[in-house]
């Protein structure tokens, strides 16, 4: 029996030219929100910097409680040259950022271990876990006093105040990523004879570590908020310290900048680990 | 069969602490028996929710039986191991491993080296027509493809014992056909003995030495059907055999009843 005999099979020739353009042709993935919003995102922002700006021009506004852009950026190269209380800006600058990373990499590198370890360990879990929750949502502001008290005023009391409040974030989000691990996957490779350890290896710790890049991006952000709590224990310089030490002259356009640099900043950071997450880790939320 | 059984069942209880509406425990297993000889092809038919999954775990070591043994070469059976691998209802790759990765992992995990295993895997990506994806990340597969996959993964140590739940299950019945031949031979090949549940009795019938029927839950063996079919079978050839019909069509009336009783069992 032959299908020929009784079915003319056409070769099928798609649909008809016109049907074809005038549903136009499909994208074949589609782009992020983020991705294809983006020129709204910049139009948006500049159309906000038009109308600070306007807002000095025309005299809407006091400059001296808001500075214009123009005026913001005319003290940026001012302080870039000639620098803040007798320090150049982009000390001031980086400072600040070896100040926050040195806390984010010891916050990161104790932080994590400590966490997983918490993880999948319940007894540690029990012991740690109530001064951990205590600590997390205290105001760090209030430990300062006493900072001061055991490190001085020197760089350990800014370095511990960023650490801990990055540190113990980190240590609660690190314990959480180890737990929703899925069964199968357990299973499916201790058939193929993985041992405890091996487990933990290629399932658990792999499992986690979108997780673990979502918790290091909340946990640097928090840390970056905590800095200018840090730089109020005595500093003279830093970013912090500058946007505090201005307000008290009512330097507004140097508050501003401090700001608009504080943000920046963090943005970066952001960014910066937003890409890892998405080179190291793009299997989050993909199914096998 | 007078040689020593692989695995043996003996008189299996299993059940589960969460409650029903009937009583405080789920009862899966009420009194299972049966023997895999060495090298044997055994296919599990039963209705849905019986205790198919539970059969396959009990042998895999990762449940430990309520009442009754389960024993290997004659040893009770305690933890999961290489000599009992599984092909589970869903692939179950590692999304953070590429598919060779993945593929090769038993023997990484043994600590051999990329000589020892490389031409092997190379092979059997080949086989399961995966060899243009084995730089892929899983995630980049289709259904099917990952579930080949996740055959050669298993194959690959070579393990004595095969449990397979309805590996094919997903797959459209073009690939589902192909990739029976290819477990066919494969299995005459190695010698493996298997374990394989399904709910297809062509299915069965194409690859089995035997089947068992399974009852509603409390699940024990119903029936069992040696399979007359010499081998190699051809899944056309196979359709035409004035048996086929009459033993699937026994096969199914038993089916059909034991599913029409395991839905008068849930109340609903
Ligand atoms: N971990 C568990 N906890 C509680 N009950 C369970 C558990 N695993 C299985 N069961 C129960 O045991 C019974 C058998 O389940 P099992 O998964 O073995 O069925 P199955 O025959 O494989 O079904 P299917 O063909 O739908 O896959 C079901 O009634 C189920 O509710
Ligand atoms: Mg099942």
């Amino acid at each position: 029996m032959t299908l020929e005999s009784e079915l003319t099979l056409e070769p099928y020739q798609g649909p008809a030219a016109e049907e074809r353009t005038a549903a136009g042709p499909r994208p074949s993935r589609q782009p992020s929100r983020g991705h294809r919003h983006w020129p709204i995102s910049v139009a948006s922002v500049i159309l906000f910097i038009a109308i600070w700006q306007l807002s000095g021009s025309l005299g809407w506004v006091d400059p001296l409680l808001l500075p214009p852009p123009s005026e913001v950026f005319r003290t940026a190269t001012e302080l870039a040259l000639s620098g803040y209380r007798q320090t150049p800006l982009w000390q001031h600058f980086l400072i600040s950022v070896a100040r926050a990373l040195s806390a984010f990499a010891a916050a990161i590198a104790i932080g994590i271990p400590l966490g997983l370890f918490m993880g999948i360990l319940p007894m540690l879990n029990a012991v740690l876990d109530p001064f951990v929750q205590f600590l997390r949502p205290l105001p760090k502001i209030a430990l300062i006093p006493l900072v001061v008290v055991w490190f001085g005023i020197g760089e350990t009391s800014k370095f511990f105040l960023i650490f801990i409040s990055s540190f113990l974030s980190i240590v609660v989000g690190a314990a959480a990523s180890v737990t929703g691990v899925s069964q199968g996957r357990i299973r499916a490779v201790q058939t193929l004879g993985a041992s405890r350890g091996q487990i933990f290896l290629y399932v658990v710790l792999p499992n986690a570590l979108p997780e673990l890049f979502t918790t290091v991006r909340l946990s640097v952000g928090i840390g970056w908020t905590s800095l200018i709590a840090a730089e109020m224990v005595a500093a003279n310089s830093g970013l912090g310290w500058m946007v505090i030490n201005a307000g008290t002259y009512l330097r507004t356009d140097v508050v501003l900048l401090g700001i608009l640099l504080l943000g920046l900043t963090g943005y970066l950071f952001d960014w910066v680990l937003t890409r890892l997450q998405r080179r190291f880790a793009p299997w989050a939320g993909k199914d096998a | 069969m007078s040689r020593e059984p692989r695995i043996r069942l003996d008189r299996v209880g299993k059940w589960f602490a969460a409650p029903t509406v009937a009583g405080k425990r789920t009862d899966a297993l009420s009194d299972v028996s049966f023997e895999l000889a060495p090298g044997e092809f055994v296919c599990l038919l039963g209705p849905s929710g019986c205790g198919k999954s539970t059969i396959l775990n009990l042998i895999a070591g990762f449940e430990q039986a309520s009442t009754g043994r389960v024993l290997l070469d004659g040893d009770p059976i305690r933890e999961p191991g290489p000599d009992r691998g599984m092909v589970f209802q869903q692939p179950m790759l590692l999304p953070w491993l590429s598919v060779r990765e993945n593929v090769t992992l038993g023997p990484r995990l043994a600590g051999q080296t990329p000589a020892r295993y490389l031409p092997e895997a190379e092979r059997h990506l080949r086989l399961v027509g995966l060899h243009d994806f084995a730089d892929h990340a899983p995630w980049q597969l289709s259904g099917g493809m990952r579930q080949r996959a996740a055959l050669a993964r298993a194959w690959l140590p070579n393990p004595e014992i095969l449990l397979m739940d309805e590996p094919f299950g997903a797959l459209d019945a073009q690939t589902r056909l192909s990739m029976q031949e290819l477990l066919h031979d494969i299995w005459r090949d190695t010698g493996t003995t298997i374990l394989f549940v399904t709910h297809d009795v062509d299915e069965a019938l194409f690859l089995a030495d035997r089947v068992l029927l399974m009852s509603a839950r409390p699940a024990g063996i119903r029936a069992e059907i040696i399979v007359p079919f010499g081998r190699p079978r051809d899944p056309e050839e196979l359709v035409a055999d004035t048996d086929y019909g009459r033993i699937k069509r026994d096969i199914l009336h038993c089916v059909r009843e034991e599913a029409a009783r395991s839905l008068a069992l849930d109340p609903a």
